[in-house]
């Protein structure tokens, strides 16, 4: 079904291709670099779209932008190496005092997830 | 879940036709690009609504959004289960929509009554014609109150509420609970799933116990519950009532309310009568009446609205996306949820105008924390994933419920509650 929509997408694509390209200039999510998660690389605009929005799925309990107003604890500006080794100790059950809802969480992503969240939130400054 | 099979299947179904409906959609998105700007009118400020015109504009500020919303400011369901139990105010629910202008969102106070989706307009009860090139509809549920016989003489007598849409009656069942003698009966009754919020009304024993222990301790809570079992934090709520409100709380499952009589208070179920003090009821739902006027109410009962779940767009009619409680889907009904399927909407909607293909592969994250008390909350959580040949959202393994409520959650409950206002209205 996916490649189906793929092969129709290309066709419609097609048409508005160049009105598409003209009016793109500042699409920021064409900016970034290189695509982290795993299956996602093509086109880049699909995986940058969906690390941005995955970062974004955070925000509601981490607060918008990884800036968090109470106890849950902020993701901005922390480095993607301590983020990373947060969610995959969360993974393993190392990680365990206070780790209620994140135990939980990390079993449901990926790695290359994991990398893609870091990168964003570390870059929040 | 096995009442929502059917549709499911259908839906999936009827998925084609919106793929085709999207691409055809996207070409005339791009002829309006030409003329002008883009434009997203967006119906509702909930936490569905107002996150997905943010983050429209935070992603593309080329396009032009409109919020339409008649009230003047959100009043939060999440937290309004506290305000019964006395341990918050209503001001405590309550947000403006100041800070959604500096994102530079068009914010119009006023009811949205219809849909041309050809000529791709709404019209509001005061007249206004908006045009839009993607109209996102997030009303929230619409309560089917004449599924129960007697509900709406009782209403119109202040004898019933469901305080499932916080703010009036919020504070309406409040007042009754404190009127309330000792050694008075109050009686909490659900429906059956799916609905909105389904931890909620088991919240809301927790919080009503909690004041009745300090101030009503003879008082009795019925609960008459339209589920098979208490299905959403069981152990976590049973132990919970057991632990700090033992004797107080009567759960009665498969309960389904058919009737109310609020003359002598009597409300029935198909087993029972019972006599009541206070009564609440949450009616069964649908998704908002603005669907039903733009025609994507469109399952096989006319509740819900199906959608193609990558860009939540209805399988009905184009360039109209559904978001939050009113979608027909295996996602709980629930703020956190509709804050998340409004990013990976708007996402959508920018992807789509830049002529792009939406991720075909969003990934949401649902959370949700209950009170037991006024110093403990317990949450569950699950990842969901989209899966576009099931065409569903699955459950990713790990997801669950706490077993046990603390201090902890309750301080991360607290957090929650701030983070997510940030989110949809800063």
């Amino acid at each position: 079904m996916y490649r189906t929509y793929l092969q129709l997408f290309a066709i419609a694509s097609l048409s508005t291709l160049s009105a598409a390209i003209a009016t793109s200039g500042n699409a920021s999510a064409n900016q970034g670099s290189a695509c982290r998660i795993a299956g996602l690389e093509k086109p880049p605009s699909i995986c940058a779209s969906h690390n941005r929005t995955l970062a974004a799925t955070c925000f509601n309990c981490h607060g918008p932008d990884g800036r968090s107003n109470g106890a849950i604890p902020s993701l901005a500006g922390q480095s993607r190496s301590d983020i990373v080794n947060a969610m995959k100790e969360f993974r393993s059950g190392q990680r365990d005092e206070y780790a209620t809802v994140m135990k939980k969480y990390a079993l449901g992503y990926t790695d290359s997830e994991y990398e893609a969240m870091a990168e964003y939130f570390s870059n929040i400054k | 879940m096995a009442l929502n099979r059917r549709e499911f299947l259908k839906a999936a179904g009827a998925g084609w036709l919106g793929t085709l409906s999207g691409l055809s959609a996207m070409r005339s998105a791009h002829a309006s690009t030409s003329r002008g700007r883009p434009r997203v009118v967006v119906v509702g400020a909930g936490f569905g609504g107002a996150t997905c015109a943010k983050y429209v504009r935070l992603w593309d500020q080329r396009i032009d959004v409109t919020l339409i919303e008649p009230n003047e400011k959100l009043v939060s369901c999440p937290m309004s289960n506290w305000v019964l139990g006395g341990i918050r105010s209503m001001q405590d629910l309550e947000k403006g929509y100041g800070d959604l202008k500096k994102h530079g969102i068009r914010m119009v106070h006023d009811w949205a009554v219809g849909v041309d989706p050809v000529k791709r307009t709404v019209t509001t009860r005061e007249g206004a014609t908006i045009g839009y090139d993607r109209l996102v509809l997030a009303p929230g549920v619409e309560f089917m109150t004449e599924t129960v016989q007697g509900y709406a003489e009782a209403a119109l007598a202040h004898k019933v509420t469901h305080a499932f849409k916080a703010g009036p009656e919020t504070a309406l069942l409040r007042r009754q609970l404190e009127s309330m003698p000792d050694g008075g009966v109050f009686v909490i009754a659900s429906p059956p799933p799916p609905g909105r919020c389904v931890s909620g009304p088991y919240e809301r024993a927790c919080m009503v116990a909690h004041y009745f222990k300090q101030h009503k301790p003879r008082s009795k809570i019925i609960m008459l519950d339209g589920h098979f079992d208490v299905v959403s934090k069981g152990p976590m709520f049973k132990a919970a009532w057991e632990k700090f409100y033992p004797g107080m709380i009567e759960h009665r499952p498969n309960s389904l309310v058919t009737r109310l009589d609020h003359v002598n208070m009597m409300v029935t179920t198909e087993f029972d009568d019972v006599k009541a003090d206070v009564i609440n009821i949450v009616p069964r739902q649908r998704a908002g009446k603005i669907c039903a006027v733009a025609g994507v109410r469109s399952d096989s009962n006319g509740i819900w609205c199906p959608i193609d779940f990558a860009a939540f767009e209805s399988t009905s009619v184009p360039n109209i996306h559904v978001i939050g409680d009113s979608v027909l889907s295996n996602m709980p009904k629930s703020a956190h949820v509709s804050n998340n399927q409004a990013k990976i909407c708007a996402a959508a909607l920018v992807e789509l105008f830049n002529g792009r293909e939406p991720n075909p592969y969003p990934v949401i994250g649902s959370t949700s924390y209950s009170a037991t008390s006024d110093t403990t909350s317990g949450p569950i959580a699950v990842v969901m994933r989209y899966d576009p040949d099931k065409r569903i959202y699955v459950r990713q393994p790990g997801g669950g419920a706490s077993p046990v409520s603390d201090e902890t959650n309750f301080a991360y409950n607290l957090a929650w509650f701030e983070n997510i206002w940030a989110d949809t209205l800063g």
